[in-house]
């Protein structure tokens, strides 16, 4: 069967009335927490999971793929707004968009936004639609050693590429190794890291640590380093409409934005950060506008908001295709499929066809709702920004705790919880960046699997981890990865010296 | 040795991380290994996460000593560091605590309420009152939309038979 056909069983099957309900839900709720400041798509969907507990798999990812571009849409009207991206996606759209808004073109700024999104959101969705199952029947075929090079690689780059330090991403990627190893190990039953306590012998749950390094870490960061600074809304005149001379600066600018961050989704470069840098760098150096710039020129909006969309449904192709999340949302929509014993890699495509492709018929249907409801409604949103700072960390923090406590209503995950606040409080302190952690926490455990089963089918032999041409290829990008970086700045520090 | 303003908080923090890696080290080698034949043990895993971040830490450390200070999330490098509002910090803190300790033995309206107005205070909220009814109402709605139509089970607490 071909794509084109699966997909269409997939949208039939995703039209039914309940998942169109679902849906809507999810859009609805994932622009509701996206809004709201300081909430990006990671917390808003971690957040949002007690919710789907109940509801049947098939439903629940509809409603997942609503949420996540959702929250996507809802976190961009925050940054023109208010100036306070609620995610590194959004940095760039506040740059530009900010300044828009507060030269009273609110409307151009956020209907650009929306609709860009739209466009490379369906876009990248159809692209994602054909070449994840190609990346599927492909990553069949790679075995046990192939797959821990990969995993290293994904590894490296995101602690590589996130943050400034290079050091301090790999150190937050060992803390959230050593989480992963805290339980029972499955092969020997061997309890690691438990110090006796019979509730850490399942090990400790991804949602929690999610939940609570990004909205527990924030409300202790926030509240004790930043406590006077308020918000500025800037209010909205007029309808979130473009003229004709907004569509005609904006269409190269999201096409260019889809092409940009789509690819930069695939690989593990770490989230959507370097694709909005890359588009908005792009976008200034072709712009007739350049003076604009720095001073609300609309295809500073146009482009990054695009590429930040592509950027995320590129990052579902090796989280379905391969099981490997690359940004800090991949990962936690990875823990929803898994709360449903569903686990995403190239098995998934034959093993449960029908699942996946309502997923991806839904993740059109979540956008094109998004864009239908959201731009008319958007002055209800803006309503959400008046809600004053004491009660929204209030009812972010309370939230993470219910879901903490939700998981398996135990209260070891509440401590837990608390535990993981604090180390979300030191990590912004001392600019530690939080994505390796997660990464570590939900592959480390994926990792020493994969390691050990290439062990065995090796009888013990170490020379199997480089055999393969694939693996070799890989290790070698690893390589590079770690070194260049370094070496890049002893040049320039070269440089500086022999200038002097 | 004279150290930059910060320099010394961050030197216990990296510090903190290596013992971490040391009690990793020490965990895996005091446990005893099951009687069944493995091609890897299930040691060696934890033994190379533990070198890792003893090592990466101590060169972390080496850096902070040469004046290689991080930047805290939000301010751009070169900012001034301020140091964190302590009795904030352990208001936050104590909030969280309480709906550790309320949960189970109050209920869910009470803990999620005590916390809530825990929060707001902890933020800068003056008017109690008023938190404290939306906190209140706020719960109760979450409470009985979890437990009727999402169906996932939340402590009543002391309000057993009431609610």
């Amino acid at each position: 069967m071909n794509s084109f056909n699966s997909l269409l069983e997939g949208f039939a099957s995703a039209f039914s009335v309940s998942n169109l309900l679902f849906g809507l839900l999810g859009t609805f709720l994932g622009t509701l927490v996206g809004v709201l400041p300081g909430i990006g798509p990671a917390l808003a969907i971690a957040l949002l999971l007690p919710i789907t507990y109940t509801v049947s798999p098939s439903s629940a990812l509809i409603m997942f793929a609503a949420i996540y571009y959702g929250a996507m849409y809802g976190g961009s009207t925050t940054s023109i707004l208010l100036n306070t991206p609620g995610e590194s996606g959004s940095v760039i759209t506040a740059l530009e968009g900010n300044k828009m808004a507060r030269n009273g073109r609110a409307g151009a700024a956020l209907a650009t936004a929306a609709i860009g999104s739209f466009v490379a959101g369906t876009i990248a969705t159809f692209i994602l639609a054909f070449t994840a199952p190609t990346i599927a029947d492909w990553a069949i075929k790679v075995g046990a050693a192939e797959y821990v090079a990969l995993m290293l690689v994904a590894f490296s780059t995101v602690s590589s590429l996130l943050g400034s330090s290079q050091i301090r991403g790999f150190i937050s990627l060992a803390v959230g190794l050593v989480l992963g190893l805290v339980g029972a190990d499955l092969q020997s039953g061997l309890s690691r890291l438990t110090f006796g306590n019979d509730a850490a012998l399942e090990g400790i749950e991804t949602v929690t640590v999610i939940v609570s390094i990004f909205a527990l870490g924030e409300a202790l960061y926030i509240a004790s380093r930043f406590k006077e600074t308020g918000w500025k809304i800037i209010p909205m005149k007029g309808r979130a409409l473009m003229s004709r001379d907004d569509w005609k600066r904006s269409w190269k600018p999201w096409i260019r934005g889809t092409a940009i961050g789509f690819p930069l989704g695939i690989i593990p470069a770490g989230g959507s950060e370097v694709p909005t840098f890359l588009s908005y760098g792009v976008e200034k150096s072709l712009s007739k506008n350049k003076a604009e710039f720095g001073k609300g020129a609309i295809e500073g909006v146009a482009g990054p908001e695009a590429a930040n969309n592509a950027n995320a449904a590129g990052a579902l192709v090796p989280l379905l295709a391969l099981g490997l999340p690359t940004s800090a949302t991949a990962a936690v929509i990875l823990v929803a499929f898994q709360t449903y014993q569903i686990q995403p890699g190239p098995l998934l495509f034959s093993t449960n066809p029908a699942l996946i492709w309502t997923l991806i018929a839904s993740l059109f249907i979540g956008n094109t709702l998004l864009l239908i409801l959201n731009l008319p409604l958007v002055r209800f949103w803006v309503q959400l920004l008046k809600i004053p700072r004491t009660y929204l960390f209030a009812g972010i923090v309370s939230f993470a705790m219910l879901g903490a406590y939700a998981l398996n209503t135990s209260t070891f995950d509440l401590s837990v919880a608390i535990a993981i606040g604090i180390v979300g409080f030191l990590f912004r302190r001392y600019g530690m960046p939080i994505t390796p952690l997660i990464l570590g926490l939900i592959l480390g455990p994926n990792l020493e699997l994969q390691f050990r089963r290439a062990l065995q089918i090796s009888a013990g032999d170490y020379g199997t981890l480089i055999a393969s041409p694939l693996s070799k290829a890989l290790y070698l990008t690893l390589f590079l990865v770690i070194v260049a970086p370094n070496v890049i700045k002893l040049v320039k520090k070269l440089k500086a010296k022999s200038n002097k | 040795m004279k150290f930059k303003p910060g320099a010394k908080s961050e030197l216990t923090f990296v510090g903190s991380l290596f013992a971490l890696g040391v009690l990793v080290f020490w965990d895996t080698w005091r446990t005893e290994l099951p009687e069944i034949n493995l091609t890897i043990s299930p040691k060696l895993f934890p033994y190379i996460v533990s070198f890792m971040l003893m090592l990466l830490s101590s060169i972390l450390f080496i850096q902070i000593l040469r004046g290689d200070l991080a930047t805290p999330e939000g301010l751009e490098p070169g900012d001034k560091i301020e140091k964190s509002d302590l009795r904030t910090f352990i208001l936050v803190l104590a909030s969280l605590f309480a709906y550790l300790l309320l949960i189970e033995r109050g209920g869910f309206v009470i803990a999620n309420s005590v916390t809530f107005v825990g929060i707001s205070y902890s933020f800068g909220n003056k008017k109690l009152l008023k938190a404290s009814g939306i906190a209140v109402l706020l719960s109760t709605i979450i409470y009985f939309s979890f437990t009727k139509f999402l169906h996932v089970a939340l402590p009543a607490g002391i309000f057993k038979g009431l609610m």
